[in-house]
């Protein structure tokens, strides 16, 4: 054998004995927590739609505005960045350091983190704390007002707020409520500065979170660099983050796609482009989980048809919720009534318990037949068939679904037209009940009972869309916040549900699913079993 | 015994009119091209005012089972990404089309009409601040205003229209106001003066019947701007709302996200945008060349 072709023969096995070593492309993505963090880089990420109310979470009930503004805030505690299912036992303190409950679930003690700056400088103090929840819970003395108060109804039953020093915050509660420890760790519930204007969040931020604002450039990005006195040390890895507007889905898949964006926006990535993206990118890194978000229809209770109870239920009986998820979600999404089902959820109601309920049979045939002998009770036929405007968001996914329904509700003979509302105007239409039914989705912060019905059901709620109110449910569900005994809280929460659901208060449709994606040198960013909770960034960090 | 016209235009030595057929046989051998798409914009009227016969199926019906499939002999052009019938809606969007592109293009051209007749024939000081206006308006291109009177009137069929003929208002206007320019200083017109007629008489019972030809010439060429123009505001979320189809919402609801798997979503819509375009232009050409008679012959 002549010296060139040994020569050539030993490249070609090494080539191959290298080749059949190497570890394929999926096994290359090692475990993440197996690597050491490294500091440094930025992450250039994406917005659906610009940022309607800035960074004032507190005005605001969507993930359009928590996802930017998380990084900028802290809150008393958070759901572990890193653990992705959420419960009690995943709470990690923010800027509370340590928290107890007291005289039996009726007292919430947190001991604040001393030496924490806001952003402009200012020290934080447990003054800031009594000012953001006094003003949450709209207390008579508290020192300000939020223009729209989504979540005002998570804090009813804080009776007060004291701190007894300037390093202490007491929660005196009225009744006991477990659950307010798990409202008060979501993405939702930020500390804000008690000597900033909350009118202010809606253009700048100054939080105490890992990153400062940089830079809102609206309708174009909104730019954030590391906080330098971050109450975390060595945290955050990352020197910036940077967020994209893209208004067109198509775009911001493109831009993915293309490596000009390294992760996805939470909620907006459908199984179908999920594959399609893997199949033209295989190294995109692709989490399915549980957005803790619905579709669902919101109907005004107070103003006819949707006054009567046999129009909504028609309305929920015509949609066929499994057609709905194969069409639109290309199966990305679970049938679930008022709480998220298992897996994904904790107290969702069983298939067998989901099956007897208006619209949840398996034969849509005969849900439909029901929903137009429920039509003509209520007076309307073919002939005289009920004629509604139905509003959704100028958002796809919002569009998507109501385009499916409009074509269920067409069959049992309702005629609806569809207008898209943007989000700026969305909450307020919705809260002032300026409409007749809406093509909704609804996220709720933590995976909670409490979180859940006070705020979407609750007598008098903001966010109650459909204003639904009853005072029996009321009675129910305060007796499953009180109730201590894991087994006998299930129990409760599945009659709610199936009652829920038997009113037609909100139908619910689906439970959707993600497909979060990001890059592979994206590292430590876990998609929780809500995409309103894991937003703050302090663990994320680049290995590019 | 009655006399018909033809023959007293026979008698008096004039050759007799040609009927309709054989005007459009006669255009049909000099233009053939403008006749291809007079043939086009024909079929695409045909379409919609039989939409629903020619449907195969109903075009907001979703189908679970049949989501992103591909031609076929149940769905001839395949389905979308929630299972709807592309053939039925692009059948369904030639009415949105073209409802959208005539009633804009009618709306814009007669208001652009009437404010070029009375700017070119009061003339003065009010043809030139009438005219200063009409350049500021037109110094904005057709797609950004249409955008911009989009936006602000939010998406709805009717808003859609006016959005489109307001950026169509100043071309109508020019062209009238050239036309009348010329036609206010013909000899019948100073003798309907003299002879003491109104003005809005002259202006609207003897100069606005000889601006037809022009008139026509506009219409057409500005049908395929405002088809393209409708297009264009569907596509980006501004024009004809959900769920009923429009060519132009077709290709931008699902067509970017889906594009790659199903190719199907973005060709069809496209084409048949391309071909309403084209045989909007083709004709509006041959019929300028036609009326025009600066351009007869050419």
């Amino acid at each position: 054998m002549s010296r060139a072709r040994f020569a050539l023969l030993s490249i070609t096995l090494l080539a191959l004995g290298t080749a059949l070593l190497a570890p394929s492309s999926s096994q290359s993505q090692t475990p993440q927590a197996s690597q050491t963090p490294r500091s440094g880089g930025v992450l250039n990420m994406m917005l659906r739609e610009d940022l309607s109310q800035g960074f004032s979470i507190h005005e605001t009930s969507t993930i359009s505005t928590v996802w930017p503004a998380m990084p900028c805030l802290s809150n008393l505690v958070l759901f572990d960045p890193l653990k992705k299912t959420e419960s009690v036992d995943t709470i990690i303190g923010e800027l509370a350091e340590k928290w107890s409950w007291q005289d039996n679930y009726r007292n919430l003690v947190f001991f604040l983190r001393r030496g924490v700056k806001w952003h402009d400088g200012q020290p934080f103090t447990s003054k800031d704390v009594k000012f953001t929840f006094d003003m949450l819970r709209e207390a008579p003395d508290a020192p300000a007002k939020l223009r729209i108060n989504p979540r005002k109804d998570w804090y009813a039953n804080v009776e007060a707020i004291e701190t007894p020093d300037t390093y202490t915050a007491v929660f005196r509660l009225k009744k006991p409520q477990p659950s307010l420890l798990l409202m008060l760790a979501s993405g939702y519930t930020p500390v804000y500065a008690a000597h900033v204007p909350p009118a202010d969040y809606r253009t700048h931020c100054v939080g105490t979170g890992p990153f400062k604002l940089k830079e809102w450039r609206k309708g174009e990005y909104v730019e954030f660099v590391k906080n330098p006195d971050y109450f975390v040390k060595g945290r955050p890895y990352l020197d910036g983050l940077k967020y994209f507007a893209i208004l067109e889905r198509g775009t911001r898949q493109a831009a993915i796609q293309a490596g000009k964006l390294d992760v996805s926006f939470p909620g907006e990535t459908t199984k179908t482009a999920a594959e399609q993206l893997k199949k033209a990118v295989p190294q995109l890194v692709i989490t399915p989980f549980s957005q803790n978000v619905t579709d669902n229809i919101i109907m005004n209770m107070k103003k006819p048809p949707f006054d009567n109870q046999k129009v909504r239920l028609a309305v929920s009986h015509a949609i066929d919720r499994r057609a709905l998820i194969q069409a639109v979600h290309q199966g990305g999404a679970v049938v679930g009534a008022g709480l998220a089902p298992k897996p994904w959820g904790f107290w969702g109601l069983a298939e067998k318990d989901l099956v007897g309920l208006p619209g949840y049979g398996t034969k849509p045939a005969d849900e439909k037949a029901l929903a137009r002998k429920l039509m003509a009770e209520a007076g309307f036929s073919r002939e005289k068939p009920l004629k509604v405007e139905i509003v959704t968001r100028s958002i796809a996914i919002y569009v998507d679904m109501a385009s499916f329904v409009i074509n269920e509700l067409k069959q049992v003979g309702i005629e609806a037209t569809l207008k898209q509302i943007e989000t700026a105007q969305w909450h307020a239409m919705a809260t002032r009940g300026d409409y007749q039914i809406g093509a909704n989705l609804t996220g709720v912060g933590p995976d909670d009972p409490d979180a859940n019905y006070y705020e979407n059901y609750g007598c008098g709620s903001p966010r109650n869309y459909s204003q639904y109110c009853s005072e029996e449910v009321m009675k129910m569900f305060d007796a499953q916040s009180q109730e201590l005994d894991p087994k006998k809280r299930l129990a409760l929460n599945a009659a709610i549900q199936k009652k829920l659901e038997a009113d037609a208060a909100r139908p619910i449709l689906d439970w959707k699913l993600d497909y979060f994606t990001v890059w592979p040198h994206v590292k430590n960013l876990i998609p929780h079993q809500s995409i309103y909770n894991f937003g703050r960034m302090q663990e994320v960090w680049s290995d590019k | 015994m009655a006399v018909s016209r033809a023959e007293i235009a026979v008698a008096a030595g004039a050759r007799p009119r040609p009927g309709m057929w054989t005007a459009i046989a006669r255009f049909a051998r000099k233009k053939p091209l403008g006749a291809a798409g007079g043939v086009l914009m024909l079929v695409m009227l045909v379409t919609a005012i039989f939409a629903e016969v020619l449907q195969t199926h109903d075009p907001i019906a979703t189908a679970a089972a049949a989501t992103l499939a591909g031609p076929s002999a149940d769905h001839w052009l395949g389905t979308d990404h929630l299972g709807r019938d592309i053939y039925s809606r692009i059948v369904h969007g030639a009415r949105v089309s073209l409802v959208v592109g005539v009633a804009s293009t009618l709306l814009g051209s007669v208001l652009g009409g009437i404010i070029g007749l009375l700017s070119g024939y009061v003339g003065g000081r009010t043809d030139m601040v009438t005219q200063r206006i009409l350049d500021i308006l037109q110094g904005l291109p057709l797609l950004v205003l249409a955008l911009v009177m989009s936006a602000a009137l939010g998406p709805a069929v009717h808003n859609v229209i006016i959005a489109i003929s307001i950026p169509i208002i100043p071309r109508a206007a020019r062209v009238i106001r050239s036309s009348v320019l010329s036609i206010r200083e013909m000899q019948y017109v100073e003798a309907a003066r003299s002879l003491g007629v109104r003005h809005l008489r002259i202006a609207f019972r003897h100069i606005l019947p000889n601006t037809i030809g022009s008139f026509i010439v506009l219409c057409t060429a500005q049908l395929g701007s405002a088809i393209l123009v409708e297009a264009t505001l569907s596509y980006l979320g501004l024009g004809v709302p959900e769920p009923y189809p429009s060519w132009g919402r077709m290709l931008s609801v699902s067509a970017a996200e889906y594009a790659q798997k199903a190719p199907h979503l973005v060709l069809f819509p496209g084409i048949a945008i391309s071909l309403a375009v084209f045989g909007s232009n083709l004709l509006g050409d041959a019929l300028r060349d036609t009326l025009d008679p600066r351009l007869r012959g050419s």
